[in-house]
């Protein structure tokens, strides 16, 4: 096997500086990860305080605690630092960790571009949360900042201005985060490391950089035409305006969501092989698979407008239903690779199949809103908030977490409390079905999404997704004291505390400035179960031998 | 004998998938325009298109192999993504703040050009080994 990959010279200037303000402007690719990691959790905390004060207001039919517009800013901002500034940052911030460990390359391609892609994100949320200290308050025209809501008439003021800024800066920030991952795969690999022996986790990663590359740059574009429809006006308007901008946007907007599900496939994948002490099943059928699964994602855009009668809706009704045969691949692979395995229930492993039940609840329900006359009964309804919960909150989520308690060992060199981490685990499954599950029914007997106000008689199932939202704050509360504790008082973790497959694996926890000192032989996709089963045999012949 | 193969340093290749999925998009645009819907095909197939452009300087420029520059620290690109938001936020808070953003931002590329240069001065000056594979 051939050394290493190609070596950066570090240039001392600024050695000094790192050891103060270093973390803000190290350009490392592990210290940019851990920063986009820390601002994207605490949008994710912000973003979910606004979810608690809108299931609090939702509890009971009437108006209690906020206003309808407030409401309206609530619900907006709460999906837009979800999508925006939590979800596809944290994805990005996993594969911008974990692929030049996985692939062996001693750091990342333009690691300023990086570190400027944080920057911007960072500025873009600050700008769009800043809009609640504005007269008219905070963006309000929803997630998707449909036209005619979101023009000047529809949204006056300056808050919906910083929104429509601040979703272009952030995404203008993930973007760039995920060319600097496309071009380390594509040029950094260590010179064993063809593409067919990338890990599971990493090609996921590839999958995400190429959705993101070919639909985020449209969102931004959109984004600079509504500011200046807004400002100048002439762009949206007439008949075909609002149908022009749906297009535009959805052309990114259902592709992202696949930036926040392909990540955490890749992590649930790892996690589930490693502790079913197996190879992953079908692996090259999961990367056949994963290809087409993005392809097609940015071909079903037209199933959200469904509804306008302005889409050939026979086309994107039979791309969207297809999704089903890849999602389907995938599946098998992570079924197959637990059947015959020495399956091992740690934490990791259990949020990874919290993540396969899960989301096969949101993806059922996907096939369902795929459907146009099914989804001209639902569309608008809680039908379609509890659709895709279950794929962002359920499943996502719950494969983040699957990963962050994986790699959590690897990232700081300590490992999570067991019994915490398990426990945390049970009670964000209660908290997840017991707040989404509930909205199925609601949605399916009429409620509408977007309401802060109901009729009486959905009361009953409103007050059980509040508690469950309840639930699950309190899940998140344990998971991050678990993380603070164990960061705390250290349970020293070594370089692979799980016996794992892959070549992050190989080195330090957490790993050093240039990620490895040494390469084991890459022969397939897991080099250390190379090297064990490699071990094995030579114990097994030297045995014959005695 | 013949001579032992001779390592490479770089990783070969690795633009097949980004055009294989170029080609499934293309594919998947040309169905929904033959469906009637040419416009919003149009937008779809532009998709590919950056893809098909990586793809193409890969191939053209594969990698050296050879060390890299790289800096621990970066002040001025956080400084030039402070300018070129604050320059953005400028759109709607006036043409003020737009300015000052801008010096920054002009402020800032300079520096970073400056320690671009500097780098580059020093890593002519210096040299690493590679980390070195384990024996089998």
């Amino acid at each position: 096997m051939a050394g290493g990959a190609p070596v950066a010279v570090e240039v001392e200037r600024g050695a000094g500086l790192e050891r103060g303000l270093a973390w803000l402007v190290a350009t490392d690719h592990k210290k940019t990860a851990a920063k986009i990691a820390v601002v994207s959790l605490f949008f994710f905390l912000l973003s979910g305080l606004l979810a608690l004060t809108m299931r609090a207001e939702l509890a009971q039919p009437g108006l209690q605690f906020v206003s309808d517009h407030t409401y309206d800013e609530l619900f907006s901002m709460h999906g837009s630092g979800m999508i925006y500034l939590f979800l596809t940052p944290a994805a990005l911030a996993l594969g911008l960790y974990l692929v030049p460990l996985q692939i062996g390359a001693s750091q990342i391609a333009a690691p300023r571009l990086a570190l400027f892609g944080f920057w911007i994100y960072l500025i873009g949320g600050v700008s769009m949360y800043s809009g609640f200290l504005t007269d008219n308050g905070a963006g309000s025209a929803t997630w998707t900042a449909t036209i005619p809501l979101s023009d000047s008439a529809g949204t006056p003021g300056v808050g919906m201005d910083l929104w429509v800024i601040g979703v272009g800066l952030a995404t203008l920030g993930s973007l760039l985060i995920a060319i600097t991952i496309l071009f380390t795969i594509l040029r950094l690999r260590a010179p064993a490391m063809t593409m067919l022996r990338m890990p599971v986790f990493s090609w996921t990663m590839l999958a995400t950089t190429f959705t993101v590359v070919a639909a985020f740059p449209v969102l931004i574009g959109a984004m600079c035409l509504l500011l200046a429809e807004r400002h100048i006006g002439g762009i949206f308007t007439g008949s075909t305006g609002s149908i022009a901008y749906q297009h535009i946007f959805w052309f990114y907007g259902h592709p992202v969501v696949y930036v926040m599900f392909f990540p955490f496939v890749g992590a649930v994948g790892e996690t589930v092989a490693t502790f079913a002490r197996k190879r992953f099943f079908g692996y090259r059928a999961l990367v056949v698979s994963l290809l087409f699964f993005t392809a097609l994602s940015m071909a079903v855009w037209g199933h959200h407008m469904f509804i306008t009668g302005a889409v050939k809706n026979q086309y994107y009704a039979l791309t969207s239903t297809m999704l089903a045969i890849p999602a389907g691949i995938e599946y098998l692979d992570l079924i197959g690779t637990m059947i015959g395995g020495a399956l091992v229930f740690r934490a990791p492993m259990l949020f990874a199949l919290g993540f396969i039940l899960q989301f096969l609840i949101g993806g059922l329900t996907g096939i369902i809103v795929a459907s146009p006359p099914l989804d001209y009964h639902v569309n608008g309804s809680y039908f379609i908030v509890a659709h895709f919960h279950y794929t962002l909150f359920a499943g996502s989520l719950f494969g983040l977490l699957a990963g962050l308690h994986y790699w959590f060992p690897k990232a700081t060199g300590a490992m999570l409390r067991e019994r915490l981490a398990k426990a945390s685990f049970w009670v964000l499954v209660l908290g997840a079905n017991l707040t989404f599950f509930p909205m199925f029914f609601l949605g399916y007997e009429g409620m509408p999404r977007r309401v802060a106000d109901y009729e009486p008689r959905f009361g009953d199932l409103n007050l059980l997704s509040t508690i469950g939202a309840g639930v699950i704050a309190v899940g998140i509360l344990m998971v991050l004291g678990n993380m603070v504790l164990s960061v705390r008082r250290r349970i020293p973790a070594g370089n692979d505390p799980w016996g794992a497959q892959t070549l992050e694996w190989w080195t330090t926890s957490p790993p050093p400035l240039r990620n490895f000192t040494s390469l084991p032989p890459i022969r397939s996709y897991a080099p250390l179960q190379d090297l064990r089963e490699a071990g094995e045999e030579r114990e097994e012949r030297a045995e014959v031998a005695a | 004998m013949s001579a032992a193969p001779r390592e490479r340093s770089a990783p070969r290749g690795g633009g097949g998938p980004l055009v294989a999925w170029a080609c499934l998009q293309l594919a998947l645009g040309a169905m929904l325009a033959i469906w009637g819907e040419e416009v919003t095909a149009l937008l779809f197939l532009g998709g590919a298109l950056p893809l098909l452009v990586v793809a193409a300087w890969n191939h053209r420029w594969p990698p050296s192999g050879r060390p890299r520059l790289l800096s621990r620290v970066s002040v001025p690109v956080v400084l030039l993504a402070l300018g070129a938001g604050i320059g953005a936020i400028g759109f709607t808070g006036g043409l003020w703040l737009g300015l000052i953003g801008a010096e920054i931002a002009i402020f800032a590329a300079v520096w970073l050009a400056r320690e671009i240069v500097l780098e580059q001065r020093a890593a002519r000056r210096s040299a690493v080994a590679p980390p070195t594979a384990v024996a089998r």
